[in-house]
């Protein structure tokens, strides 16, 4: 089955980017544009792969895994994407629970390649 | 009302509430720099995104002309992502929101490391950048990534600099409990007069030579920053028409924090 991948991002210009890439890689793809709407579509369609944006217009991305992990549906793996390459901030990011932190801006080719790493 | 409606007049009872308001709108104008700055860089994240996916032949092989003109979309794009980094860390340092990450590395390794990044840089401009000593340095507790950063930012620097056959070099020695680091080139040289003006932000000496190198006129500003942070200093001994010698020094150990 076609692995679903869900991007987190308030820019649409960067979702339609994704997009772009990972259907054309083969993957099935959502977005959402804020913290809540990400955590209803993972109620409703699960999510192999989350690509997590930190900074969303509701609230801390994080809370979105957190809210996903009490209702039992959080990804698969969570990749988080950000600018913000202060140590702090992964530690943080590692300690809610999610698989990786990307610094922005991320190689298309690293991306990827972490992808297929995490979901075949 | 208007901005200046509000700097109070200059008399000499005023002095405390001039030098205040000046240090509000400055506070200010970093402030909308960062903003700016991380405004720009959305939108510059996807046009590098969907250059890249077209250079990758992912929808299709390019042909050499293809090939050539979107690879020009990602290194343009690229290269004021990197301008726009290099303001945003500016910004963080202005506002002393960067801290030292220490740890222990040779000093010889990341001069290595440096040189291969801009090996291809030099190659272009068919010059080698020559290493001298380092290797008998031991192990110095400093921030890595910072002394990378100031490191690469002055070969970056002489490479850009230097006409084509000229000659860039690194050094580093030791002395005690200090390790001084030395880039050197044959470029034209910085008049006496500027050498302490580089290291202040925007500064650019020559402004036709800077226009052609498209700087932010902020890298000597961070790395002066960065050394600061180190308690080291960094200096240049140059003429003009007889090249550059850009020197740091940290010390070996971080200085205890305050």
């Amino acid at each position: 089955m076609t692995a679903h991948i869900l991007v987190v991002e308030d820019s649409e210009l960067v979702t339609d980017a994704f997009r772009v890439l990972l259907e054309g890689s083969g993957y099935r793809v959502s977005d959402a544009a804020t913290r809540d709407e990400a955590v209803s579509i993972a109620a409703r369609d699960p999510v192999d792969l989350m690509l997590l944006d930190l900074t969303l217009p509701d609230g801390d991305g994080l809370e979105a895994l957190t809210a996903m992990q009490a209702s039992g549906t959080e990804p698969g793996a969570t990749l988080v994407m950000t600018g913000d390459d202060h140590p702090a901030t992964r530690e943080r990011c590692l300690a809610a629970g999610c698989t990786d932190v990307l610094i922005k801006p991320v190689s298309i080719l690293e991306l990827r390649r972490v992808i297929e790493r995490h979901i075949g | 009302m208007t901005m200046s409606d509000a700097i109070p007049p200059s008399t000499p009872e005023n002095f405390q509430a001039i030098i205040s308001e000046l240090r509000t709108r400055d506070a200010l104008k970093t402030q909308f720099l960062s903003n700016i700055s991380h405004d720009l860089r959305t939108p510059l994240a996807a046009i590098i995104t969907h250059a890249e996916i077209l250079r990758e032949g992912m929808f299709g092989a390019l042909n050499a002309r293809q090939l050539e003109s979107v690879s020009g979309i990602v290194n343009g794009g690229q290269q004021l992502l990197d301008m726009i980094d290099e303001i945003l860390t500016y910004v963080r340092s202005a506002k002393d929101q960067i801290e030292l990450t220490v740890s222990n590395f040779q000093v010889a390794e990341v001069i290595d490391q440096v040189t291969l990044l801009n090996a291809p840089l030099a190659e272009r401009k068919q010059m080698a950048i020559e290493k001298r000593d380092g290797a008998r340095i031991p192990d110095v507790s400093a921030d890595r990534d910072k002394i990378k950063h100031v490191l690469a930012n002055l070969v970056g620097n002489a490479i850009k600099f230097t006409p084509e056959g000229g000659r860039v070099w690194v050094a580093a020695s030791r002395s005690g409990d200090v390790v001084t680091v030395e880039v050197g080139d044959t470029g034209p040289g910085i008049a006496r007069e500027n050498h302490e003006l580089i290291f202040r932000e925007f500064a650019q000496v020559d402004p036709s030579r800077s226009r052609a190198h498209h700087g932010t006129g902020l890298g000597l500003a961070i790395a002066h920053k960065f050394i600061e942070l180190h308690s080291g200093k960094i200096w240049v001994e140059s003429e003009l028409g007889r090249g550059s010698q850009f020197f740091f020094t940290i010390p070996m150990t971080p200085p205890a924090k305050e």
